[in-house]
């Protein structure tokens, strides 16, 4: 599904990916583990699209396609889906609008008739429901006025709608209280499939006890330094990064 | 248009048996102040940053009886199917499309001014208040008693056509009765002329009192125009204002308020789009006399092309007015590299106890909006005409009048996705 080969990537003329190699399989599960500053939000950012990195040596591969050319439009079209880490703000952009928008653009992308008004709304009302978010939900401008959790739980509504082959969990469980993460975890646990691939970045261990992965990898200065089973979570919860760095 | 050009027009004007004796000296006053200070950038403050060259380089005449609507004049289909409307064509007040319900009185041209009791003023925040002081030449007044309430909106159209640049100087007054309440919709629209168009209104708000204020302006594309209100505020009176700019080649737009009694109310919430070599600009100045006052002003510019945009927008609170709250935001999006906004807030605080803020900004479209857009596959074009709606929406919500609402979006729409 998702191949990283060799990714050395600069901001500003300062190295921050140093040589990352990771290789996700259909179906799977990973998690990159790291202590702020490490690369892991730079590592998602990259693999999504966004301008202002530059990748100075290597290749991301995507369904065996190199897609480092790609435009974050079309990296989404294709099913790669980032639930941000700062999810953004937008005063007078309605939340129906915006997700109606998003997901006509793939079912048209995908050759699939777009969905009317009437549609859209019966397929999101499920999905909220799922989330247990409030109807009204639909009617506010997207993120504006809403807590941090309840943005969170945004950004899993967004990736259940758009049904990626490839959702990264940017820091999903940063700012949230027990019950919107066991809420969030059971969602992307629905949503788990042979088909489809997971990259959950985090900095604790915590969320790895609701979404269990199949490999973690720890990112320490830019590079891959130990990959292991979910038991390397625990480890690092226990032991701390101290005993990874040189 | 030269000083010399201004004065031709000026002595034809002086020359009209209208009220010659009342208004004359008036008019040479405000004439004369006009010629000592000019069109000078470096003396008009608020104008440092407008480039008044067409004013000074275009040749106006005054608008004449031959300046009415020819007989095969096409009016534009109603807009909105308004029950009451005021209709002017080059500044001519146009009796036979006018209708108003029974309770509101209306005084056309100047006849406003016929009762010796009736003091004309004499505004002189702008050279556009002088030049209309000077060149006044129609206008309506428009009385409202006490306690009337009239929920239909009044449609307040002004027409520019014809081939000929014409200085157009009409002055309207609204007197608005202790507790009545009025809707006014005000549409500047403009076909293939150069008109100069300058428009001072009079409101007076009494006791307890509502006006609910559209202004839409639609001028043709080498247009100046400008709208000068000046408002008086007694007690418990509210006045809300929505402003769009998207016409003219030169619009201004100047709101002097007095809060002069309690509690009085001023809300100013103003969109203008801008392109091309188009300039728009904003002036405000509130001034908090009495306590427990309410304003607010809420500017937002989109700025296309090799466009520009002023906002000087001032707060003055005075000694007595405690308990004032004021608001005062600016937003400005640029949507390319040689569109300019200048943005001059300014709060003058001359009392200790009330609650004031301000605040403005102007870049681009943000970049992180853009790429969280895009990151859910909307393709660039679309997700900035998602953001920019999003960005207009609340001025645009301002609007309460449905169709009216919809006629202000639909226009916009196309101008966004231009």
């Amino acid at each position: 599904m998702l191949e990283i080969k060799n990714l050395h990537a600069k901001v500003n003329r300062k190295s921050i990916l140093k040589g990352i190699n990771l290789t996700i399989k259909e179906g799977e599960i990973h998690a990159v583990m790291g202590k702020n500053g490490s690369g892991k939000s730079t590592l998602s950012n990259i693999v999504t699209g966004k301008e202002g990195y530059n990748v100075t040596n290597g290749d991301i591969k995507f369904k065996n396609k190199s897609i480092l050319e790609w435009s974050p439009e079309k990296r989404s079209l294709n099913g790669i889906f980032m639930s941000f880490q700062y999810p953004v703000v937008m005063p007078g952009v309605n939340n129906t609008y915006f997700l109606k928008a998003a997901v006509n653009a793939k079912r048209k992308h995908d050759g699939e008739k777009e969905l009317d008004a009437a549609s859209f709304l019966r397929i999101i009302k499920e999905k909220l429901k799922e989330l247990k978010m409030d109807a009204s939900y639909l009617q506010r401008a997207v993120n504006d006025g809403f807590s941090g959790g309840e943005k969170k739980r945004n950004e899993i509504l967004q990736m259940l709608t758009l049904e990626p082959k490839l959702a990264i969990l940017d820091e999903t469980d940063s700012g949230l209280d027990i019950d919107a993460l066991k809420i969030i975890s059971d969602g992307v646990n629905r949503s788990r499939s042979s088909k489809r691939s997971f990259l959950v970045i985090t900095h604790y261990q915590r969320l790895l006890k609701y979404i269990e992965p199949d490999v973690v990898h720890v990112l320490i200065d830019g590079k891959i330094v130990k990959s292991g089973d979910k038991d390397l979570a625990l480890k690092l919860e226990e032991k701390g990064y101290g005993w990874l760095e040189k | 248009m030269r000083d010399s050009n201004y004065q031709s027009e000026f002595e034809k004007i002086l020359a009209r048996d209208y009220f010659s004796s009342k208004f004359n000296p008036l008019r040479k006053n405000a004439f004369k102040q006009f010629l000592d200070n000019g069109l000078s950038n470096k003396y008009w403050d608020n104008l440092r940053f407008t480039n008044l060259s067409v004013l000074k380089k275009n040749i106006f005449r005054i608008s004449e009886a031959s300046d009415s609507p020819p007989e095969n004049f096409k009016y534009p289909e109603p807009i909105i199917k308004e029950k009451y409307k005021i209709v002017f064509y080059n500044g001519h007040y146009q009796k036979n499309l006018t209708t108003l319900p029974d309770s509101i009185k209306i005084l056309t041209n100047l006849e406003y001014y016929s009762d010796p009791a009736k003091k004309v003023l004499q505004p002189s925040n702008s050279p556009f208040d002088l030049l209309n002081t000077a060149f006044m030449d129609s206008g309506m007044c428009l009385i409202i008693e006490k306690n009337i309430e009239i929920n239909n909106p009044i449609l307040l159209i002004f027409i520019n056509s014809g081939e000929d640049q014409l200085m157009i100087s009409p002055r309207i007054h609204i007197d608005l009765g202790k507790s009545s309440s009025i809707h006014l919709f005000e549409h500047h629209l403009g076909f293939q002329t150069g008109n100069f168009s300058n428009v001072t209104t009079f409101l007076s708000l009494k006791e307890n009192s509502f006006l609910k204020h559209i202004r839409l302006q639609m001028d043709s594309s080498q247009a100046i125009n400008s709208g000068n209100i000046h408002i008086e505020q007694d007690q418990n009176s509210k006045y809300y204002l929505s402003h769009f700019g998207q016409g003219s080649n030169l619009g201004s737009i100047s709101l002097n308020s007095n809060l002069n009694g309690k509690g009085a109310e001023c809300h100013l919430n103003s969109l203008s789009l801008t392109n091309g070599h188009q300039h728009l600009d904003a002036n405000v100045l509130i001034n908090h006399i009495s306590s427990h006052c309410t304003s607010s002003q809420n500017f937002k510019t989109v700025l296309k092309d090799s466009s520009s945009g002023v906002f000087n927008g001032k707060v003055v609170v005075n000694k007595n007015a405690q308990k004032t709250d004021s608001t005062q935001s600016n937003k400005n999006i640029l949507l390319s590299k040689k569109a300019k906004m200048n943005s001059n807030p300014q709060l003058v605080i001359n009392a200790d106890d009330v609650k004031c803020s301000h605040g403005s900004s102007t870049g681009e479209i943000d970049p992180d909006a853009l790429f969280y857009l895009r990151s859910r596959g909307i393709n660039e074009t679309t997700a900035k005409s998602i953001l920019i709606h999003g960005f207009i929406s609340e001025i645009l919500d301002t609007v309460n009048n449905h169709d009216i609402k919809s006629f202000i979006k639909s226009n916009f729409d196309k101008w966004i996705e231009n």
